[in-house]
């Protein structure tokens, strides 16, 4: 079976679902699960946020994630679980974005390695954020450019092109 | 040969469907497409998006095309603006 759980998800006809991340990557032989949740926050920049649209070109995501993942093994090794799910449409305020959760033996490389993952998929992902206000105006993320080479397996924020994630 | 472009993000707009396609020689890469992309683009689209061009990459389903490579077999190419997953 294979340890990482992979996809991207419609929120027209379906949501993100923690509890079966967390059911995925579970195992009798693992002691620590961690999981990240993403949500859409009601305000950003000082603006009043009433919904995100995602838009994700979906192909290269999951073969993004599949990439993600399999570093991810072989920085933390074999004994790793890794649950990866962006959703893609019109979300609103309190809808969950992204669920990342991570099993492992223990808690450090489960902390570090949904840490790890959450990181790549926020900068490397083809996925694009549109901001909705409650004035009617909406607004694209400005975002990372893909053009220059990934980072170095990130685990930490770090500053793309002058700004912080 | 016709390559068919897809738009993701800010540029999806700036095409119906989100998609064009582009007809380039037959020995024509990555470089030779993206120099007619922006091309098309300054003459077709807003010049807030056509400048976006410049921060955006290439790729086919599987992974992020480079200046100097081949075109993708199937010919089709998508332009990635900056992403903002998360």
């Amino acid at each position: 079976m294979n340890p990482h759980h992979l996809l991207v998800v419609d929120a027209a006809q379906d949501r993100l679902d923690p509890a079966a991340a967390i059911e995925f990557v579970s195992d009798p032989a693992f002691g620590g699960i961690d999981v990240f949740i993403g949500r859409v926050r009601d305000l950003n920049h000082g603006r009043e946020v009433i919904g995100i649209s995602y838009d994700l070109f979906d192909a290269l995501a999951l073969n993004g994630f599949a990439q993600i993942a399999a570093r991810a093994q072989a920085q933390f090794g074999p004994h790793l679980k890794l649950y990866i799910a962006h959703a893609k449409g019109r979300l609103a305020v309190g809808d969950l974005a992204v669920v990342i959760a991570a099993g492992t033996p223990h808690r450090d490389e489960a902390f570090r390695a949904c840490r790890m993952v959450i990181e790549a998929v926020k900068h490397e992902s083809p996925i694009w954020k549109q901001e909705h206000y409650v004035d009617g105006d909406s607004v694209w993320s400005e975002g990372c450019s893909l053009c220059g080479e990934v980072a170095d397996h990130d685990d930490q924020p770090q500053a793309h092109d002058g700004h912080t994630h | 040969m016709m390559i068919e472009i897809s738009l993701f993000g800010a540029l999806r707009e700036c095409e119906p469907g989100a998609r064009l396609q582009l007809d380039l020689p037959g020995d024509a890469g990555v470089t030779e497409l993206r120099a007619a992309l922006l091309a098309h683009a300054q003459s077709h689209w807003p010049a807030p998006r056509a400048s976006l061009l410049g921060k955006c990459a290439l790729a086919d389903e599987r992974s992020i095309l480079r200046d100097g490579d081949a075109l993708p077999g199937g010919g089709r190419v998508a332009v990635l603006p900056p992403v903002s997953g998360g």
